[in-house]
């Protein structure tokens, strides 16, 4: 059994007439164990086999060595399949419960991939959630891996192909080059519970799918709820998942009860994620005390970590001006996020008064928060001149690779110090 | 409330919170409740409120957590929260009931502003007799809430296994009350004192007000030292304070200071007599009052009183919640409710006995 913990940090003090409630619960799991232990697991690989996959030829060469690293990385027992998708998908593998035997016979067909075609990433993923369907399992995990936009098909396809793929499965998209389409990648893999992530040369493709499917299968906790309480007469502002990634959950939200919301987190290994809940609440007299939120985490129906979230109206000022210092980076790193990429975009758009703007203000959230990795990669795409201030110039040459690893890269946290 | 000799107040400071006046060693200010930093013993816990030596055990269990509510109707959820509205629920110390016989209630209620909740009170019905106590722990002194506690219960039970009157005759009735009510603060006395954990240096030792009253057939007997009282509410007649306050302000008010000078000094409220290790002594106060039912016996903390002091003002108070219900134990909610929202500056508490049948309200005007 899965151990939890949960944290919150917040400042529970508030003003007379303060109404707004922030807070970061931390939930940490340890001891998740495997996939498949309360139930079967199940695999699908999704490798681009359009024609870009094969200029350079090494990509697809890559893209069938990296597929085949995932595949040993497969626990026996756990359901697995393997499709290549072009202007349709193809069953390279079927759904098989992986063995010794098993996981040779599909390296064999994950050999013999070969690039041709389109590109049509919603026919990839109903293909996938047929396959998911087919076989009885509690957890259910793909990892896509494409180099190029969805231009096989109508975008309504690939947005009905996502809906349908929610709560069927979870899914980590890779992009290989610097032809893929960030937003597209990443709103796939935010819908779908999984990451996103850029591979700059196809070399590093074997390194990243078995990382990709020791994580998975280091899951054992199949899949956790969150679920939120909050008083009669609040209003939820937001909850977003802060870190590991930010996530926007608040739409995500499925009424259980009249005060109740759930969100779906999917499946959790030894890990820890952070998430930034903000609650508004009509005043209450001075001294008083309330729950603003309970935030708990749901395994198999039972509750197994639980946050309490409070409130207390004081006219001590030095309590109520305090600002928690975890509030305080996720709301930084939240607002670096979104500078990255409202930058990214006006740069993209021509518009390099604000993309110098937004830039300039995510190197300087990047330095006061402390996250030297999103300054590392800001460096690349402007010249910092002085980071506390904001000043940044647009770099004249550019590399595409560097544009999209830091907008990729820009919904990654780091945590507080 | 705050203690004092009535010529010899110790010095005044101020209140870092409310900028009122406060005594030098107070642990909490008595005008908005905030901690004055003077000690760190905190909020006793409701165990600690036990005696821990020499006094009683509690006579009357408190209610389960579960089986409260909260204000809003919520129920209570395990964390002690309101499954509703979120306000956090009282603690059993800070917000406790009990209602032994239909006619007899009573509600004790922390109020908004206070950290603790240092009042107490105990009822009880044995035949026909009523019982009704209430104490008023003082708010600046360590344990006053165990204190507080300790000597209600403890005058309750004296009250309510004494022996009755070999009489029935209103004069040996009220002798014979007299003499148990001296027995009974003596024992609340000594359970005030016996309560507490050491005192520290520069503490007060724990303090509290004292009012018992007793109903033996039409006669009323009442005791007290301090300033909760005990209000003669009946239906038709002359509403009566039936205590007299010992208190700075009613000792100036005796001699001759005009009553708006005296209670506009921040010394009104300390009062000259209580219960404690530091107690001025003496024999309570006693008096008695040949009732005339049908009305209501109310025995209460000045949680309530502050905010509605004359007896003609209490009764048309209680009246208009009986409106509402005429239970004794809604009704005593209900004036702790309208007290809390009043302001609930201090600690309420109200012991409600209904005499001569149930009252006729909602249809009686008031």
């Amino acid at each position: 059994m899965a151990d939890w913990k949960t944290e919150v940090f917040e400042n529970e003090y508030l003003a007379a007439d303060a109404t707004d409630v922030h807070a970061i619960v931390s939930i940490e799991c340890s001891g998740a164990g495997t996939a498949g232990q309360s139930g079967a697991a199940a695999e699908v690989i999704i490798v681009d086999t359009s024609g870009s996959m094969s200029s350079p030829r090494a990509k697809i060469m890559a893209a069938r060595v990296a597929a085949a690293a995932a595949i040993d990385e497969i626990v026996d027992g756990t359901w697995f399949a393997v499709i290549s998708g072009d202007g349709g998908a193809s069953l390279v593998f079927p759904m098989t419960q992986a063995n010794e035997a098993a996981r040779g016979k599909a390296k064999a067909a994950v050999a013999q991939l070969d690039a041709s075609g389109g590109t049509a990433i919603g026919s990839w993923l109903n293909a996938a959630s047929e396959l998911f369907s087919s076989v009885d399992a509690t957890q259910r995990h793909a990892i896509l891996l494409t180099d190029g936009k969805n231009e096989g098909e109508d975008a309504s396809v690939l947005d009905s192909a996502v809906e349908a793929a929610q709560g069927v499965f979870q899914c980590d998209c890779r992009g290989v080059g610097a032809d893929w389409d960030v937003n597209e990648l990443r709103e796939i893999s935010s819908a779908l519970l999984g990451t996103v992530d850029i591979i700059p040369e196809p070399d590093r493709m074997a390194d990243d799918f078995r990382e990709m499917m020791r994580t998975s299968m280091a899951r054992g906790v199949a899949d956790a709820t969150l679920r939120m309480w909050v008083p009669q007469g609040a209003e939820v502002l937001f909850l977003r998942q802060v870190a590991p990634t930010i996530e926007e959950l608040t739409d995500r939200a499925v009424e259980a009860g009249a005060l109740v919301r759930e969100f779906p987190t999917g499946s959790w290994g030894d890990e820890s994620r952070d998430y930034h809940v903000a609650v508004r609440v009509p005043p209450k007299p001075l001294g008083s005390e309330q729950l603003v939120s309970r935030v708990q985490l749901v395994v198999g129906g039972e509750v197994v970590g639980q946050a309490l979230v409070k409130a207390v109206w004081s006219d001590d000022t030095t309590l109520t001006t305090r600002i928690d210092s975890a509030v305080a980076h996720y709301t930084g790193q939240t607002e670096l996020a979104v500078a990255i990429q409202e930058g990214l975009a006006a740069k993209a758009a021509g518009d390099e008064d604000t993309a110098t703007q937004k830039l300039g203000r995510a190197a300087q959230l990047a330095a006061a928060t402390g996250d030297d990795a999103a300054t590392n990669r800001l460096k690349k795409v402007v010249d910092i001149a002085d980071a506390e201030t904001g000043t940044v110039r647009l770099k004249a040459k550019v590399a595409k690779l560097d544009e999209m690893a830091l907008d990729t890269a820009s919904t990654k946290t780091t945590r507080v110090r | 409330m705050s203690e004092g000799d009535p010529d010899t107040v110790p010095p005044l400071t101020a209140c870092s919170t409310c900028g009122q006046p406060v005594v030098a060693t107070d642990q909490f200010c008595e005008a908005c409740g905030a901690s004055l930093g003077a000690s760190t013993s905190g909020a006793a816990s409701w165990a600690a409120s036990e005696p821990a030596t020499g006094a009683p055990a509690a006579t009357t269990p408190l209610p389960a957590p579960s089986l409260r509510r909260c204000r809003c109707g919520g129920a209570i959820d395990a964390d002690g929260f309101c499954a509703t509205c979120g306000l956090r629920a009282p603690s059993e110390r800070d917000h406790f009931s009990e209602q032994p016989t239909p006619d007899l209630a009573m509600v004790c209620d922390k109020g908004v502003v206070h950290a603790r909740n240092e009042d107490a009170a105990a009822v009880a019905a044995p035949g026909e007799r009523r019982v009704l106590v209430v104490c008023d722990g003082v708010t600046t002194a360590v344990d006053s809430d165990v204190a507080s506690l300790a000597a209600a219960r403890v005058a309750c039970d004296v009250l309510a296994s004494a022996r009755a009157a070999d009489s029935n005759a209103p004069a040996a009735v009220v002798e014979h009350w007299t003499r148990v009510l001296i027995e009974a603060t003596e024992a609340a006395q000594q359970a005030a004192t016996s309560s507490a954990h050491p005192v520290g240096p520069g503490e007060n030792p724990p303090s509290t007000t004292f009012v018992a009253a007793v109903i033996d057939g039409p006669v009323l007997v009442a005791a007290w030292e301090g300033d909760s009282r005990c209000y003669w509410l009946p239906d038709d007649g002359t509403a009566l304070q039936v205590s007299t306050d010992d208190s700075w302000a009613s000792t100036q008010i005796a001699r001759g200071i005009p009553r708006d000078v005296a209670e506009a000094d921040p010394r009104a409220h300390s009062i000259t007599r209580w219960l404690g290790v530091d107690s001025p002594g003496g024999p309570p106060s006693t008096t008695s009052v040949v009732l005339d039912p049908p009305g209501w016996l109310l025995v209460c903390s000045d949680g309530l009183w502050n905010y509605c002091s004359s007896a003609d003002d209490v009764r048309a108070l209680v009246g208009d919640r009986v409106a509402a219900a005429a239970d004794p134990l809604a009704v005593a909610s209900s004036l702790c409710d309208w007290a809390n929202d009043m302001g609930g500056h201090d600690n309420i508490t109200v012991a409600l006995a209904r005499l001569g049948g149930p009252d006729p309200t909602p249809t009686r005007s008031t």
